[in-house]
């Protein structure tokens, strides 16, 4: 059996899993919030019905959220006070990201990556401003929603507007960061965000400045 | 001192004695009902009051509203699509004279009830309309933000804006919006796969209220059954009025209050279940009929406790946050 390193933490994976899970719930949860269920024969489908109520849907919302915001919190608290900035893109991002995708596609070599490619980088920024929009926004339509509660209708017609424009760009977000797995050469990530290692050899051969560095503290 | 008023002097006088007494008359330097834009308002509707204008083929609040909202009513395209994959559409362009139940071209109507309370069959005339929630769930639950309460409670929907879900008429406990196909922001969209029209109901006739005016229906009501004012007096009034007849008040706490306070002498339980038997007795199961049940909780307010959890989330998740890096700063295992 060829030998692993561990690329993601428990931590790392509790807040990757914890957001993926809490974030589908909500796109499951909120498209529940517009009327299309019902109107798509999803209800009809077996297990849909509960689907067709804008409360039950709502629930769901709400739960999720909790979750999200909690697991966001915490990511965002605990890898500031640890200084752990990998993820965060760098300047050239966006090129090299192209020069990845290139060689993937050319079979060409690819530039030396550290722990995240150039495109796991600003997958990571894309999908997290979004998330952080759809929090602060959410927020303000949890508080609207409140009993007693009247705020001006420029700040809820802004929020939900902004809401509904960050669902849908997450969603892209989403699916590009799933269609990353159609390139075989992405695949090994797939180990390190279940199980927490990935094989040595392919962090050697694809992540060489992230290898170095670890090779380096122990 | 004599003066000699000539003809010319005599009709400048004249005149702005006219002009002075118009404007004593008129009020213009006071609200005339102590209406405006800026406080809440209520209105009572006097079920014991309201004879449903029996000599006459629609009740004038009916028509009144009609004549006043005809300009806003829809006018559809003529090929208008079914939902994509439902193979039904709401059009109400063909029934424009329909007043008997709420729809996109009747923003209220007059329900004619018999119903036998005490050993006595009585006549009930009930105009319906939207009840203008304290806490309304439609204009929350909107998800495109197209549903606006005014500071004077009143709750309208903005028709250049909505899609046509029909989600307000879901959530709204007394189904009261109304939904036209073939109009609006959704043709422009994907009318095929999305939208299903525009949906319409009664505004309070808010533009009026902005300008110190009743609305149309209580202008137009000659028996006084439509009263419109200040909330809180309005509330007051309704409390006075059922207590002088021993009878019971509507709109007050449904839905976690509303701006409506109907009064009646027969309890709304009897007269809900007359509606709901009547509507029986027709196959009458098509949306704008609602009944009045007694008990109406506001669904929001069940998802207090959760919302709470929601806004301190982000404290929790610091919290464990920082615990857990501490830990692992000082070299605790925790981190594998």
């Amino acid at each position: 059996m060829s030998k692993k390193v561990l690329r993601q933490s428990r931590v790392n994976r509790f807040i990757h899993w914890g957001t993926a899970i809490s974030i589908i719930l909500l796109i499951i949860s909120g498209l529940g919030q517009l009327p299309l269920y019902k109107r798509y024969n999803i209800t009809k489908l077996p297990g849909g019905e509960w689907l067709g109520s804008f409360y039950n849907t709502l629930d769901l919302h709400y739960i999720a959220a909790v979750l999200l915001i909690f697991v966001v919190s915490f990511h965002l608290v605990y890898h500031g006070l640890r200084r752990e900035f990998d993820i965060l893109p760098k300047k050239g991002d966006l090129r090299e990201s192209y020069l990845i995708i290139k060689a993937m596609l050319t079979k060409g070599e690819e530039p030396p990556a550290d722990k995240y490619l150039a495109e796991q980088r600003v997958a990571y920024f894309f999908i997290g401003i979004n998330v952080l929009v759809l929090i602060g926004t959410g927020m303000v339509k949890v508080i609207k929603n409140l009993n007693g509660v009247t705020l001006p209708q420029f700040i809820i017609a802004f929020s939900t507007h902004l809401h509904n424009l960050a669902t849908v760009l997450l969603i892209l977000g989403i699916g590009a960061h799933l269609a990353a797995f159609i390139f075989k050469a992405n695949r090994p990530l797939l180990r390190g965000i279940f199980s927490g290692t990935v094989d040595e050899k392919y962090a050697k051969e694809r992540h060489p400045l992230w290898y170095k560095r670890i090779k380096m503290r122990i | 001192m004599t003066e000699k008023i000539n003809r010319r002097t005599f009709l400048r006088r004249s005149t702005a004695a006219g002009l002075l007494s118009f404007l004593a008359v008129s009020g213009l330097s006071e609200n005339a009902y102590g209406l405006s834009d800026e406080q809440e308002i209520g209105t009572v509707i006097d079920i014991t009051k309201c004879d449903g204008c029996r000599d006459l083929e629609i009740p004038r609040c009916v028509s009144a509203c009609r004549q006043k909202n005809k300009g806003r009513f829809p006018e559809p395209i003529t090929d208008i699509q079914p939902y994509w994959p439902q193979k039904k559409y709401e059009d109400w362009s063909d029934k424009r004279e329909v007043t008997n139940r709420l729809t996109p071209y009747n923003w209220n109507y007059v329900e004619h009830l018999q119903v036998d309370y005490k050993g006595k069959r009585e006549d009930i005339y009930l105009m319906r309309r939207c009840m203008h929630c304290d806490h309304p769930t439609c204009q929350k639950l909107c998800p495109f933000s197209a549903i606006k309460k005014d500071v004077t409670g009143s709750v309208s929907i903005n028709e250049e804006l909505c899609l046509g879900g029909a989600k307000c008429r879901d959530v709204c406990p007394w189904g009261i919006p109304q939904r036209q196909a073939g109009v609006g922001l959704y043709l422009k969209l994907a009318p095929t796969f999305a939208g299903g029209g525009v949906m319409y109901k009664c505004d309070n006739c808010r533009d009026l209220l902005a300008k110190d005016e009743k609305p149309a229906c209580e202008r137009a009501c000659p028996k006084g059954a439509i009263l419109t004012g200040p909330k809180k007096q309005m509330k007051e009034y309704a409390q006075r009025r059922a207590e002088e007849i021993g009878g019971y008040i509507y709109g007050d706490v449904q839905n976690g209050g509303t701006s409506t306070f109907y009064i009646s002498k027969i309890p709304f339980e009897a007269i809900s279940e007359a509606i709901a038997t009547d509507k029986m007795a027709q196959k009458d199961t098509g949306p704008g009929r609602p009944l009045m049940p007694e008990r109406v909780d506001n669904y929001l307010e069940s998802e207090k406790g959760i919302a709470g959890a929601a806004l301190t989330a982000p404290i929790a998740g610091a919290a464990l946050a920082a615990f857990t890096a501490y830990k692992t700063m000082k070299g605790e295992k925790v981190d594998e």
